[in-house]
């Protein structure tokens, strides 16, 4: 099971001519250099991708949470007409193979301007672009029992009121699955940054990770491997910390 | 209505935050460029270092370099072609030159030879490889061959003194078969290149054709590629060979590569990258030719391993071709770059870079000067459908390598592929 | 007809950011790749009307079309289930309630973390390259190994390991709809002495079932739309003899290596047709096994 993890982190402390071809784990003199080098490898240091990475993340993470819950409490508790025409194009856009949009896409983000700025990376999430999030936050949403709605709409809550001290507060669990979801998903997402950002200035960790990787030439592996390691730090931090909220058990039993 | 000013002030808020955030281009300058690469770390470096050198020497020009690995590059080169927005100069393949030349994607060179770009110092074979049909649409910023790398410490070992710049194959057959037999299979004499068409390529060269024609149709002829293949399939037979399962893929990690990982003591590759192997490794390498065929043709050529290119959506040629020009004359840009991209095709850069020389660079210079005169003309440009025959190709190898097909019957099948692929692809 | 009005607004107030992306950012670039499959499109020059003429050439020509179907499928019918499997199987013991139990949902978590990465890519080859681990465990029990990423037979189950070992997303979920479940429904249980078999499946499934619903449904759409694991351990080729050309590295190879985007289109077209009548079956099936709480329709 964390073999292949722990693979990773030795190789990453092993000096190159060392990580292919042997399997023992134990590096056999430890290269902390790879770790220091690593940072100050590419000619921006690491300490830029790590900000930029993170003012991408921290807005996409806000960005879904306040769309995607906004669309799925319409989806899961409102009725209006084309509901399910419009769920059933939220699917759709779940099942189309990304490269296919990407041309398009990247023509109207041209056109916008946007091209080299993180307003593609970050505005779609604000418009819940994401419909994984949403499904998934109809599913919770589905489970509140109505009786809740209804015994606040009948104190005169408001539809927004509803929304925000009623079901947001019941689902913390799906919250936070999809805080954490979406901060990692965002945060290791190279491809969209790989098509919008241009100047190296504004590359994001993964992007940066991939500078490393020659077809031909020597790669600097070892380095590749440390700072791969260090990514994913901040991930593993966020999971922990939210991971808390999925597991607090939200006291839905005492409302029944 | 509270909902939406709230939503409204969530979503404009965020989208001016993000707005303000990315260092936009500087304004102070008036003329910009933008220079597109695949590259490394060592190479990101050189490269951004040669683009402050161009800047201290043109003010009033900036350039915004953009770089990311090989496999993303060709990506992002497509979607950016798409859009109208190529950056003004690209780094170019050879395998790729003729798909974006002949779909308008890169301007003609010539007009501005000797007007702002000036060749008068370069070598004039390495400048024919960037010309398509007749006309100059990419510029050599290094060059490269084939080359079978080989560690020197097992030849030695193993007692051999073969020539291996004139060695023939079957001179080669007899390397891999003797080292076998001395290390007791502990090190097989060589990767397998059965599903390598660029070693191929020199095989049916040696034949007296080319794989593809002038008209961009499929010549190599069926027996070609069988006796290609069957020639592996002896020495795969003898078991001086690596093993099957390491042999079907034609894009390993270099780190996987025989002679890196210590299985064989030969491994193909392109002369660029001899001094990668070396950092790889604790032997020193040796760079040997393609073997020959006795009276055969010669089957090696020096192709150019990168371009740069002027884009069709360059809005400033003239600023792009003056850093181009630099790229390739200014002594302190070229001393930079040294052999990174492969090697200059200006005597006059070479001469100056000699005295720092690593090793095994010299091993590459050397190997580079060795050959000049055993290698043939640059094969024909290859017609759009190129790539996809390559696949192709490794796909039938792989049935052959792994006993499937017999050779003969498995490259007949392959060339009406082969053209079939081309004549689609029209 | 008032009250109809004012429930619409209300219901379109919510979905007003969604309705602004999907109208301003998503429709259109999904309507122009509709219209470029039906197009020879080199994303260089203008695309060039040719009717049905992908369609056609896709299903009657195509041979590699065909074996990247078989290989997706192939992929799709053991990835997901036994992803699913692993997922719910986890999340339930990690449900038990351990106290120490953060950092164990850290340890599951933390390969679904790596991803699709280079690093994978590098470690996965290893890992069951003949002289890997895998075969050395193998050999303890006597069997001999071979290399399982370059035999074509074997390659594709490679990327399912890959999958069932990534299955912290879905287990994440599961952990999730599990913490939903009012305990009091199983201490009932406990109090009428339920086997803990017979608790599982009256108050465990069905109290769950929205959310498996959920993760079976996105486990479809995903394991069909499958790419970065199989591009990046093929080297973006598909592997030997194509046995790793899922359909997305096929279609990815078509635009960005052949430059043929109509033709990639149309490809992307059917596969959405494909996964949309698996996800429409899943959905018509819910209403016989997925029960919200209290829900009227």
């Amino acid at each position: 099971m964390l073999y292949p993890l722990l693979w990773l982190v030795a190789a990453s402390l092993k000096p190159e001519n060392q990580i292919f071809g042997t399997l023992g784990l134990w590096p056999s003199d430890f290269q902390w250099s790879n770790y220091t080098k690593g940072w100050e490898a590419l000619p921006v240091s690491f300490t830029v991708f790590y900000r930029n990475s993170a003012i991408v993340t921290i807005l996409s993470v806000l960005g879904n949470l306040f769309s995607c819950s906004f669309a799925a409490y319409a989806f899961a508790r409102l009725e209006f007409t084309g509901r399910r025409l419009f769920f059933g194009l939220m699917m759709m856009t779940l099942m189309i193979p990304y490269h296919v949009v990407l041309i398009p896409q990247y023509v109207m983000f041209l056109k916008l301007g946007w091209v080299d700025t993180y307003l593609p990376l970050v505005v779609p999430r604000f418009l819940a672009s994401d419909g994984f999030f949403i499904f998934l936050m109809v599913q919770f949403f589905r489970q509140i029992p109505r009786e809740l709605d209804e015994a606040a709409m009948i104190d005169g809550c408001s539809t927004f009121k509803i929304y925000w001290a009623v079901i947001l507060p019941l689902s913390l669990p799906a919250l936070a699955t999809s805080a954490i979801f979406s901060m990692i998903w965002v945060w290791e997402d190279f491809l969209a940054p790989l098509i919008y950002l241009n100047d190296i200035k504004n590359y994001t960790v993964p992007l940066a990770l991939r500078l490393f990787v020659d077809h031909e030439a020597e790669s600097a592996f070892g380095q590749m491997f440390a700072m791969s390691v260090l990514s994913l730090v901040p991930v593993v931090i966020f999971f922990v910390a939210f991971q808390k909220l999925i597991v607090r058990g939200i006291a839905t039993s005492g409302m029944k | 209505m509270a909902i939406s000013r709230r939503k409204f002030l969530a979503t404009t808020g965020g989208v001016a935050l993000a707005a303000g955030l990315p260092s936009l281009p500087a304004l102070a300058q008036d003329r910009s460029i933008r220079h597109f690469w695949w590259g490394n770390p060592d190479r990101d470096r050189r490269t951004f270092d040669v683009i402050e050198v161009f800047e201290k020497n043109h003010e009033g020009i900036s350039v915004s370099g953009e770089t990311i690995g090989w496999g993303d590059y060709w990506t992002k080169m497509a979607t950016q072609t798409a859009g109208r927005n190529m950056a003004d100069l690209v780094q170019m393949d050879y395998r790729f030159l003729f798909e974006y030349v002949r779909r308008g994607a890169l301007q003609e060179l010539d007009p501005f030879i000797g007007n702002g770009l000036d060749l008068s110092n370069f070598d004039k074979g390495p400048l024919s490889g960037g010309m398509v049909d007749g006309k100059l649409y990419a510029l050599n910023i290094g060059s490269n061959s084939q080359v079978f790398v080989y560690n020197t410490k097992v030849f030695e070992d193993a007692g051999i003194t073969t020539d291996v710049i004139n060695w023939t194959w079957d001179d080669f057959a007899n390397v891999c078969k003797t080292i076998t037999e001395k290390t007791g299979g502990k090190i097989k004499g060589s990767d397998d290149c059965s599903v390598v068409l660029e070693t191929c390529e020199c095989w049916i060269r040696q034949n007296g054709r080319t794989f593809f024609g002038e008209e961009g149709d499929v010549i190599a002829t069926p027996e070609d590629i069988a006796g290609y293949w069957q020639f592996w399939l002896d020495l795969r037979n003898a078991g001086a060979l690596r093993e099957k399962d390491k042999s079907l893929d034609a894009n390993l990690p270099m780190s996987d590569v025989g002679v890196v990982s210590g299985d064989t003591a030969i491994s193909n590759f392109w002369s660029n990258q001899i001094v990668g192997v070396q950092a790889l490794m604790q032997d020193t390498v040796g760079a040997a030719m393609v073997p020959h065929k006795p009276d055969g043709e010669p089957g090696q050529f020096i192709k150019p391993s990168m371009f740069m290119s002027l884009s069709r959506d360059s809005k400033d040629p003239e600023a792009a071709i003056m850093y181009m020009n630099d790229w390739i004359n200014d002594p302190e840009e070229t001393k930079i770059l040294g052999l990174e991209r492969g090697i200059p095709a200006n005597p006059e850069v070479r001469k100056a870079l000699a005295p720092d020389f690593t090793p095994a660079e010299k091993v590459s210079v050397d190997y580079f000067n060795a050959i000049q005169d055993k290698v043939g003309p640059l094969p024909p440009p290859e017609p759009k459908g190129a790539g996809e025959v390559r696949d192709a190709f490794i796909r039938a190898g792989t049935d052959v390598v792994l006993g499937n097909a017999e050779p003969q019957q498995a490259a007949e099948l392959f060339i009406d592929d082969a053209q079939a692929i081309i004549d689609r692809a029209r | 007809m008032k009250r109809l009005s004012a429930r619409n607004a209300s219901g379109y107030m919510f979905l007003t950011p969604w309705l602004l992306g999907f109208f301003l950012l998503a429709i259109g670039p999904i309507l122009v790749s509709l219209y470029l499959s039906f197009t020879r499109y080199d994303m260089v020059g203008d695309p060039r009307w040719v009717g049905f003429d992908n369609y056609v050439y896709m299903f009657t020509r195509d041979r590699r079309f065909w074996k990247a179907l078989e290989v997706t499928f192939h992929y799709v019918i053991f990835a997901v289930p036994l992803r699913l499997i692993m997922a719910l199987g986890v999340a339930m013991l990690l449900d038990k309630g351990l106290k120490t139990i953060g950092l164990y949902r850290a340890i599951f978590y933390l390969p679904s973390l790596l991803g699709a990465s280079i690093a994978i890519a590098i470690l996965w080859r290893q890992l069951f390259a003949i002289d890997g681990v895998v075969n050395q465990v193998l050999a303890v029990f006597g069997i001999e190994g071979i290399g399982w990423i370059t035999n074509p037979s074997t390659s594709i189950y490679t990327l399912v390991v890959l999958a069932i070992w990534q299955f912290g997303a879905p287990m994440l979920i599961f952990l999730a709809g599990l913490r939903g479940i009012p305990r009091d429904l199983y201490e009932a249980a406990d109090i009428d002495g339920t086997s803990a078999f017979r608790k599982f499946y009256a108050i465990t499934l069905p109290m769950l079932a929205p959310v498996i619903f959920f993760n079976l449904v996105l486990q479809i759409i995903e394991a069909f739309k499958v790419f970065s694991p199989a591009f990046i351990i093929s080297n973006g080729t598909g592997g030997p003899a194509d046995s790793m050309l899922v359909y997305t590295v096929y279609l990815f190879n078509e635009a960005f290596k052949f430059f043929r985007m109509g033709y990639a289109s149309g490809l992307a077209w059917v596969l959405l047709v494909i996964i949309g009548t698996f996800t429409a079956i899943a959905f018509a099936t819910s209403k016989y096994w997925v029960h919200y709480e209290n829900e009227r329709d």
